[in-house]
């Protein structure tokens, strides 16, 4: 894809038909590499739904006969010379501790490296379309920190939805304001 | 013009020939897959340097008639094998994206 925040909102897309009820999106840079990290405690997927998560023919939907954000982020993760992987435990074998891990690794310096993009944009858009659903956002860059955690938020809401405009305008600056 | 008949072109070489006789009706060029994926046509010959599997889920996906490999990128034996399960058209080019689009608008 033409810049990793859009990855992002694909792969979280796919935690959240999984019925995940935390997502939890981490980017950790350093010098040369970017980390993305998607965690979420959906149902998971059994060993044999795992094996071919990564190729572009699988897809759960029924409308088309190819799935492509796993095989995208995989691709652009290992063009820049890095790495990419995936666990999940599946619901029926983890009744208890159930869900999928998405790690990429990019080296930033490499010439074929899709830059990150508004990832602003794509966790509000998250939040907007899941108000039921929690997410964690954190990104380190250096010494600097972003962090958001709706869980957090709901303390504070006392009930009023996360998608109300004005919350959404309230993360969408409370995230851009971490970035200055 | 059907895949099978520019592939028997003196310019062009088959690489997978699975449906000889789906026709050409335009051409799309991009290396970008979530682009490409969005926007080749079905029946578009899709030219592109690309050569991961992915390139062979993209063509599916897009219904594309054949995917045209520009500067005689060669493809993995596996991802050949691939495309004759999946029913890809593949034709090898040895010039570059440019030149194989033009050559392409004077058979076509």
């Amino acid at each position: 894809m033409k810049e990793l925040s859009l990855n992002i909102l694909d792969i979280a897309e796919n935690s959240l038909k999984a019925g995940a009820l935390l997502t939890e999106i981490s980017i950790i840079e350093d010098d040369k590499t970017l980390v993305l990290t998607i965690a979420d405690d959906g149902c998971g997927m059994t060993q044999q739904v795992l094996k071919t998560a990564a190729d572009p023919f699988y897809t759960t939907r029924t409308t088309r006969k190819v799935g492509m954000g796993i095989s995208l982020l995989k691709l652009e993760a290992e063009m820049t010379g890095g790495s990419f992987n995936i666990e999940s435990r599946h619901i029926s074998d983890y009744p208890q501790d159930h869900g999928t891990k998405v790690t990429a690794k990019f080296y930033k310096n490499h010439i074929d490296c899709i830059p990150l993009g508004d990832a602003v944009a794509s966790i509000t858009t998250l939040i907007q379309g899941h108000p039921d659903s929690d997410f964690v956002f954190f990104h380190k860059t250096g010494d600097k920190e972003v962090h958001l955690d709706t869980r957090e938020l709901r303390t504070v809401l006392e009930g009023v939805p996360l998608n109300t405009y004005e919350v959404i305008k309230w993360i969408e600056e409370y995230l851009k304001d971490q970035y200055k | 013009m059907t895949v099978g008949k520019l592939s028997g072109t003196e310019f062009f070489a088959p690489v997978v020939i699975t449906e000889p006789n789906r026709e050409i009706d335009g051409v799309y060029i991009g290396d970008l897959l979530s682009w490409v994926m969005g926007r080749a046509s079905s029946g578009n010959a899709w030219i592109t340097i690309m050569s991961n599997v992915n390139i062979l889920a993209v063509a599916s996906l897009a219904d594309t008639a054949c995917i045209i490999l520009a500067e005689n990128v060669a493809l993995e034996q596996d991802v050949i094998e691939t495309a004759k399960q999946k029913n890809i058209n593949i034709i090898s080019s040895p010039v570059g994206m440019y030149e194989t689009a033009v050559m392409l608008s004077t058979l076509l």
